[in-house]
C-alpha cells in the first residue's frame, strides 16, 4: 500500500515573534514494514539553522531556530510511504503476560532495552486506579496477546470518542472517571495500565488514513495526527502495535512517525517563543492511498 | 564497637598534631576561646549568607573553633581512594548514556536506572565528553577506623565556597593555631580549577567565555554561587541570560551576544532545557537549545545535566559489581552498607535487623532518610506494606556510629561529637585532584548524616597537615595562563545592567521622597502656617502626592487628621512608601551582591539594618515627634549619599556603577522637572515663593544667593535650576550626565539614546530665554507649567527606551500544542 502524506501545522502570532526553537518529530521511520519513497518538509519562514538528529529512541528529529522577527510559523510535511501489511502472532503463540513482565523485570540481555518502557515517564504515571481497570483483562497464564487484544478492545467499547472533554494536559484520572476521550489519552491510558500490569508499553505517533478503502468503515482520529500503543510481546515477536481508539491490531492503515516513552517524547512540533502575544496554532493531515 | 575517637591512634594515644592543636587552643583559656568562638560567628554572619539564604536573620552558616585534623598520609590515601570511586561513578555515566552495557550484563537492574527522574533519556547517545568535572563524597570513619563513604555527589555538590570561608575566617580569628602546624592550604585547589576552566573554554577560536549557572538569587545556595564564581573567576549566569543561535550558547549582554564555552552548572539538571526536558518545561526553567548546543560540542556543561544520575542512594549496593565490569578492578573505597529493596535478597538482607537502618529513596539522593529507629509502630508497617509493594523504589542503608572530635559546647566544656566530612576532587586533565581540606559537618542529636549539607549547621574546618613540606595533591604551582584585558561594559549581563539602572533609580526615589517630607515636617512643625507658608504646603503636598507618599484625597479632602499624622504613618507603616523604598533597595542590593564589593555591599546591608531599626523605633508612640521624623529622613538621605559616594570612590567606571549613575540622573531629572512644575503651579503675585522653594528642593539657595543675593527672580531661578548644568542638583546637570553616560554606553556606534537628550537641553535653554525675554516674568513662568510637563513626559519616554535597549528580556515560553484526534 502506498500512501500520499501531508501534514501542515501553522502558528499565528498576535505579535511578532523575535526568535524561535522548534523540535520536530516530522520525520516518517524507515521500518521493515514501512518505507519511506520520498519526503519533503517546508518550513516558513526560512530557519536560520535545520539540523536533523536521531534521539535515543531512534527517531529523526528536526531542529529549527528562527532568528528573525516571524508573525506566523508554517511546517508542511509531504511524503509518500510504502506500507506493507503486518503480520501479528497467533494469539496462543505468545507467551503468558506473567512471563514478559518477568523478563523484563529481571533486565540483562533479553529485556532491558523493553524495559525501558515499563516505567513511569513525563505524562504517564501508573496509578491504583488504570491498575484496577486493567487488572481483569489479564486472568492469570493468560497469552499477553490476548490480553492486550482484549484490553483494546474493552477501551473502544467503554470510552466514548469526543474532541470536546480533553486537552493535551488533561489527567489521566480524569480520562478514566469521564470514560471519554481522544486517541491520544485512549493510549495514554493503556500505557499506563500496561505499565501497572509490569509490562512494556510505547507511545506511536503518527497517522491513520483518512477514507477508508471501498466498503470499510470510516475511522476515527484521521483528519489529525493519531496515536496508539506499541506493546513488546517477547523477544520472539518483538513489538506489535495496537490501536486503542479504533479497536485494531495495526497492519497496514497506519503511518509512523515515531515512538516513545509518552507523548512527551515525540510531539511532532513543539517549540519555544520569545514574544508572540496570543498563538493560534491549526494543524490538518490527509493521509491518501495513491495505489494498492 | 564504639565510635572511634579522632584523637587517640590505633594503640589509644593522644595523636600528635592534635596535642600540639589543642594545646594551643586551650592554653588560651576559657574566656579567650569564648572569645574567638562568638567572633568566628559574627565574621561568618556579616558575610551575609543568611541574608541571602532567607529574609530572617536567625538562621546561620557555623564553623567551630576547632578543626578536624587529617594527616598528610591518611589524607592521601582517602583521596587516592575517592578517586578511584569518581572514576568508576564517570565510567558507569558514560556507559549507561552510551552503550548500556552495565544493563545488558544485568550488573544493574533496569528499575535502577530507566525509573529515575534524573535519568535524561535527551542525553542518551550524546557525544558528551566528559561527565563530571568535580565530584565530592560524604564520608565518616567507622569504629574499625576505615573510612566509607555515605553518599556520592555528582550534580553540584554543595559547601565549596563554606570551605574557603571557614578558612578565610578561622585564619584571621586563630592565627596561633596555623603557626604551631603546616597546614595545606586551599587556595591553590581553586586555582587549578579555574585553570582547567580556563583550559577547557580555549578549545575553540573565540575568546574563551565561562559562566556559573545559577537557578538565581531566590535559590538557597545563591550565596555559594556568588562566592564560587569569583573564587574562579566566573560570571554568574541564570537562565534569562542564555541563548541559544546557531547551535551554540551564549550570554546576552549589553554588548549583543557573547559565546559561552564553559557553564559551571548549579542547577538540576532536569531543570536545564524546556524543549527536551518535560521537567524544566512544566517549571519553566532551563535554555531552550541547552542540550542540543552540548550535542553539537558547542559548549561544555559541568557537571553534564545527566551527572546527576549516580546520586541514586541505592547504587552504592552496585558499585562493587560496575567497578570490575568497567574498569576491572575492585572498589577500593566502600560504601557504608547498602541495599537495594527491589531485590528479594538484598531485601532480605536489609530487613533482618532494620532497627539498625535508615530507609532511603532508591534514587533520589537529596530526599531525606527516615531511620527506622525512629519510626512510630505504624509508620513502620506502613514502610513495610509500601516495600512488599514496590521495593525497588527504597535503600536501606547501615550507617555505623560516625568517628568523634571535640567540639566546643554549650557552656566551657568541649564535647565529642560524630563528624561526616564532604570531600571535594576535580578532574584537571591528568587525574583526579583533591582539595586538601573539606566540610566537616557536626552531628547533632538525632541528626541523620544522609541527605544535603543543612542550611544551618556547625561545621569544622578540616585541615590536612603537610609532614614534609609538600603540597598534598601535587601540582597547583602551575603557571596561570595571562588573562586578556577587558575594560568593557558590553559584557554585563542586560539582567545585572537593568537591576543597577533601578538600583540607582529606587535610591535617589527613597532620597526625592526623604527630601520632599522633611522639607514639608520642617513647616509643619513650626505651629499654625504663615501666609506665605500654606502655598508652600500645598505644592509640598502635591510633590509628595505624585511620588506616592501622600494620596490625591488627602490634598482635597477636609481631613480628620494633620498633614503631620500622615506623613508619621507614611514612615511608620510596614506597608508605607518608606518601608517599600527601603525594601526594593535591599532587594536589588541582595541581587547585585555578586556585583558589588564585599565591602560596599556590607556597608549597604548594615546601614539598611539600621535604618530598618530607626524605623521601627519611631512606630513605638502614639504621637511621633517631628523631629524624631525628621531625623530620619535625615537618615534616608545619608544612606543614599553614602551608597553614591560608594558607588564613586569604589566602583570601576564601568558597567553596572554607569547604569547605577543613569537610573540616579533619569530619576532625579524627573523630580526636579516635577518640583519645579507644582512650584510654578501659584498665582503670578504668589510665584517668588515657589521659587523660594524650587530653590529649596534643589538644594541650591546657598548657591542663589551667592549669585543674586536675596532677590528671587524667575529667569535666574530657572536658570539655576533648569539650565544650568554645572548644578549638581539642577535639571540640567542630570540631563548633561545622562548624556555622557549613555555616549560610553554606546560606545561611539550607538549614539541614538544619546541624542534623545539633545532637544531637552534645548528646551530647558529655551524656557530661560524666553523668561528673559518676556515682559512680565511672573506670568511668563506661571505659563511654562505645560513645558515642564512635556519634559517629565520626554524623560519617562527616555527611561522606556533605556529600558527596551538594554534590558528586554522576555523569558522564552513553550508554543502551544495541537490536540491530537
Amino acid at each position: 500500500m502506498i500512501y500520499f502524506l501531508r501534514h501542515e501545522t501553522k502558528h499565528e502570532y498576535g505579535h511578532k515573534v523575535d526568535v524561535a526553537a522548534h523540535l520536530l518529530h516530522l520525520t516518517p521511520l524507515q521500518l521493515p514494514w514501512q518505507r519511506v519513497l520520498q519526503m519533503h518538509l517546508h518550513v516558513e519562514p526560512e530557519p536560520s539553522r535545520l539540523v536533523t538528529e536521531v534521539d535515543c529512541f531512534g527517531n529523526a528529529t528536526t531542529w529549527l531556530f528562527l532568528d528573525a522577527p516571524h508573525a506566523q510559523f508554517q511546517a508542511v510535511l509531504e511524503a509518500r510511504v510504502e506500507v506493507a501489511p503486518r503480520v501479528p502472532p497467533a494469539p496462543a503463540a505468545t507467551q503468558a503476560w506473567e512471563d514478559i513482565a518477568a523478563t523484563v523485570r529481571a533486565g540483562g540481555p533479553a529485556g532491558h532495552r523493553a524495559a525501558e518502557f515499563t516505567f513511569a515517564s513525563p505524562m504517564v504515571a501508573p496509578f491504583a486506579a488504570v491498575h484496577d481497570y486493567v487488572r481483569p483483562s489479564f486472568a492469570a497464564g493468560m497469552p499477553v496477546f490476548t490480553a492486550i487484544h482484549a484490553l483494546t478492545l474493552r477501551i473502544k467499547r467503554e470510552f466514548a470518542f469526543r474532541t470536546d472533554v480533553t486537552e493535551v494536559g488533561t489527567p489521566l484520572a480524569k480520562v478514566l472517571a469521564q470514560r471519554a476521550g481522544v486517541c491520544q489519552d485512549f493510549s495514554h491510558l493503556m500505557i499506563a495500565g500496561l505499565r501497572s500490569m509490569g509490562l512494556p508499553a510505547r507511545y506511536a505517533s503518527g497517522y491513520i488514513r483518512t477514507r477508508p478503502p471501498p466498503g470499510g468503515k470510516p475511522l476515527c482520529g484521521a483528519d489529525q495526527s493519531h496515536a496508539w500503543v506499541s506493546c513488546w510481546l517477547g523477544a520472539e515477536h518483538g513489538w506489535i502495535d495496537f490501536d486503542p481508539t479504533n479497536a485494531l491490531v495495526v497492519s497496514d492503515e497506519h503511518v509512523v512517525l515515531a515512538y516513545g516513552r509518552d507523548f512527551a517524547d515525540v510531539s511532532p512540533v513543539s517549540g519555544v517563543i520569545l514574544g508572540g502575544g496570543t498563538q493560534k496554532i491549526q494543524s490538518g493531515v490527509d493521509l491518501t492511498e495513491i495505489s494498492p | 564497637m564504639p565510635p572511634r575517637d579522632e584523637l587517640l591512634d590505633d594503640k589509644g594515644r593522644l595523636r600528635g598534631p592534635w596535642r600540639r592543636m589543642l594545646g594551643t587552643l586551650l592554653g588560651l583559656g576559657t574566656e579567650a576561646l569564648r572569645e574567638r568562638r562568638a567572633e568566628i560567628d559574627r565574621a561568618l554572619a556579616d558575610i551575609g549568607a543568611p541574608a541571602v539564604f532567607a529574609r530572617q536573620e536567625a538562621a546561620h552558616w557555623r564553623c567551630d573553633p576547632i578543626p578536624l585534623l587529617l594527616t598528610e598520609t591518611e589524607f592521601g590515601d582517602l583521596t587516592a581512594r575517592l578517586a578511584q570511586r569518581a572514576t568508576v561513578i564517570e565510567h558507569m555515566l558514560a556507559d549507561l548514556y552510551g552503550p548500556r552495557r552495565l544493563l545488558d550484563l544485568g550488573v544493574l537492574p533496569p528499575a535502577l536506572v530507566y525509573a529515575s527522574p534524573f535519568y535524561l533519556h535527551a542525553l542518551r547517545g550524546a557525544a558528551v565528553p566528559r561527565q563530571m568535572g568535580l565530584y565530592a563524597a560524604d564520608v565518616l570513619r567507622a569504629p574499625d577506623g576505615t573510612w566509607r563513604v555515605v553518599a556520592d555527589r555528582t550534580a553540584a555538590a554543595a559547601g565549596l565556597a563554606y570551605v574557603l570561608e571557614n578558612r578565610r575566617v578561622m585564619a584571621r580569628v586563630l592565627p596561633e593555631l596555623f603557626r604551631h602546624l603546616d597546614v595545606a592550604e586551599v587556595r591553590p585547589f581553586f586555582d587549578a580549577w579555574a585553570d582547567r576552566l580556563q583550559h577547557l573554554a580555549q578549545a575553540g577560536q573565540d575568546a574563551p567565555g565561562l559562566a556559573l549557572l545559577t537557578p538565581g538569587h531566590e535559590d538557597a545556595r545563591w550565596f555559594e554561587h556568588v562566592m564560587l564564581a569569583r573564587a574562579l573567576g566566573l560570571a554568574v549566569v541564570e537562565d534569562d541570560d542564555l541563548t541559544v543561535r546557531d547551535g551554540a550558547l551564549w550570554v546576552k549582554s549589553l554588548r549583543g551576544l557573547q559565546r559561552v564555552h564553559v557553564l559551571l552548572r548549579r542547577q538540576d539538571g532536569r531543570h536545564t532545557d524546556p524543549l527536551e526536558l518535560h521537567d524544566a518545561a512544566v517549571a519553566h526553567s532551563g535554555t531552550p537549545g541547552l542540550l542540543h548546543a552540548m550535542r553539537n560540542g558547542t559548549v561544555q556543561v559541568l557537571n553534564a545535566p545527566s551527572s546527576d544520575f549516580a546520586e541514586a542512594p541505592a547504587l552504592a549496593a552496585f558499585l562493587p559489581q560496575i567497578a570490575r565490569a568497567l574498569l576491572g578492578e575492585d572498589l577500593s573505597l566502600a560504601s557504608v552498607p547498602t541495599y537495594w529493596l527491589g531485590d528479594p535478597g538484598q531485601r532480605a538482607a536489609a530487613l533482618t535487623d532494620p532497627e539498625t537502618i535508615i530507609l532511603r529513596n532508591a534514587l533520589d539522593g537529596n530526599a531525606p532518610g527516615r531511620p527506622w529507629q525512629l519510626m512510630s509502630q505504624a509508620g513502620r508497617a506502613a514502610a513495610l506494606a509500601e516495600i512488599g509493594a514496590h521495593g525497588e523504589r527504597y535503600a536501606a542503608t547501615m550507617v555505623p556510629p560516625a568517628s568523634a572530635a571535640p567540639c566546643t559546647g554549650e557552656g566551657d566544656t568541649l564535647e565529642p561529637r560524630g563528624l561526616v566530612v564532604r570531600l571535594f576532587l576535580i578532574a584537571d586533565g591528568q587525574g583526579w585532584r583533591a582539595l586538601p581540606g573539606g566540610l566537616a559537618r557536626v552531628l547533632g542529636e538525632g541528626d541523620i548524616p544522609t541527605g544535603p549539607l543543612p542550611r544551618e549547621a556547625l561545621s569544622k574546618d578540616v585541615w590536612v597537615l603537610r609532614e614534609e613540606g609538600d603540597i598534598v595533591g601535587g601540582g597547583g604551582n602551575l603557571a596561570a595562563p595571562a588573562l586578556p584585558i577587558r575594560r568593557v561594559a558590553g559584557d554585563l549581563p542586560s539582567r545585572v545592567a537593568d537591576n543597577f539602572y533601578w538600583f540607582g533609580r529606587y535610591l535617589e526615589r527613597l532620597d526625592n521622597i526623604s527630601r520632599l517630607t522633611r522639607t514639608l515636617l520642617a513647616r509643619l512643625a513650626r505651629g499654625a502656617p504663615l501666609p506665605h507658608e500654606v502655598p508652600e504646603i500645598a505644592t509640598l503636598s502635591a510633590c509628595l502626592a505624585e511620588a506616592g507618599v501622600l494620596n490625591q484625597e488627602h490634598l482635597t479632602e477636609k481631613l480628620d487628621y494633620s498633614l503631620a499624622q500622615l506623613l508619621a504613618a507614611a514612615i511608620t507603616g510596614d506597608a508605607g512608601p518608606f518601608a517599600r523604598m527601603i525594601l526594593r533597595v535591599q532587594g536589588l542590593a541582595d541581587r547585585l551582591r555578586d556585583r558589588l564589593s564585599g565591602e560596599m555591599h556590607q556597608s549597604i546591608r548594615h546601614s539598611l539594618r539600621s535604618l530598618k531599626g530607626a524605623r521601627m523605633a519611631l512606630r513605638g508612640g502614639r504621637r511621633v515627634e517631628a523631629g524624631l521624623l525628621m531625623d530620619f529622613c535625615g537618615r534616608c538621605l545619608e544612606f543614599s549619599a553614602t551608597v553614591a559616594g560608594y558607588a564613586a570612590e569604589n566602583m570601576v567606571r564601568g558597567g553596572g556603577r554607569l547604569f547605577l549613575d543613569l537610573g540616579r540622573r533619569v530619576e532625579r531629572a524627573q523630580a526636579v522637572a516635577n518640583h519645579l512644575r507644582h512650584a510654578l503651579d501659584q498665582p503670578p503675585v504668589r510665584i517668588e515663593a515657589g521659587l523660594a522653594l524650587a530653590l529649596e528642593l534643589c538644594d541650591s539657595t546657598i548657591t542663589y544667593r551667592s549669585r543674586y543675593l536675596n532677590v528671587v527672580q524667575p529667569a535666574p531661578v530657572l536658570d539655576l535650576v533648569l539650565s544650568d548644568d554645572g548644578n549638581p542638583r539642577g535639571l540640567g546637570y542630570q540631563l548633561t550626565q545622562a548624556r555622557m553616560l549613555l555616549a560610553v554606553l554606546g560606545g561611539g556606534e550607538d549614539a541614538e539614546l544619546a541624542l534623545l537628550l539633545d532637544p531637552l537641553a534645548a528646551e530647558t535653554r529655551l524656557i530661560v530665554a524666553d523668561l528673559v525675554a518676556a515682559s512680565d516674568q511672573a506670568d511668563a513662568a506661571a505659563a511654562m507649567m505645560p513645558r515642564l510637563h512635556a519634559i517629565e513626559t520626554e524623560l519617562a519616554a527616555l527611561s522606556d527606551a533605556i529600558t527596551s535597549r538594554y534590558f528586554t528580556l522576555l523569558p522564552m515560553r513553550a508554543t502551544g500544542q495541537m490536540v491530537l484526534a
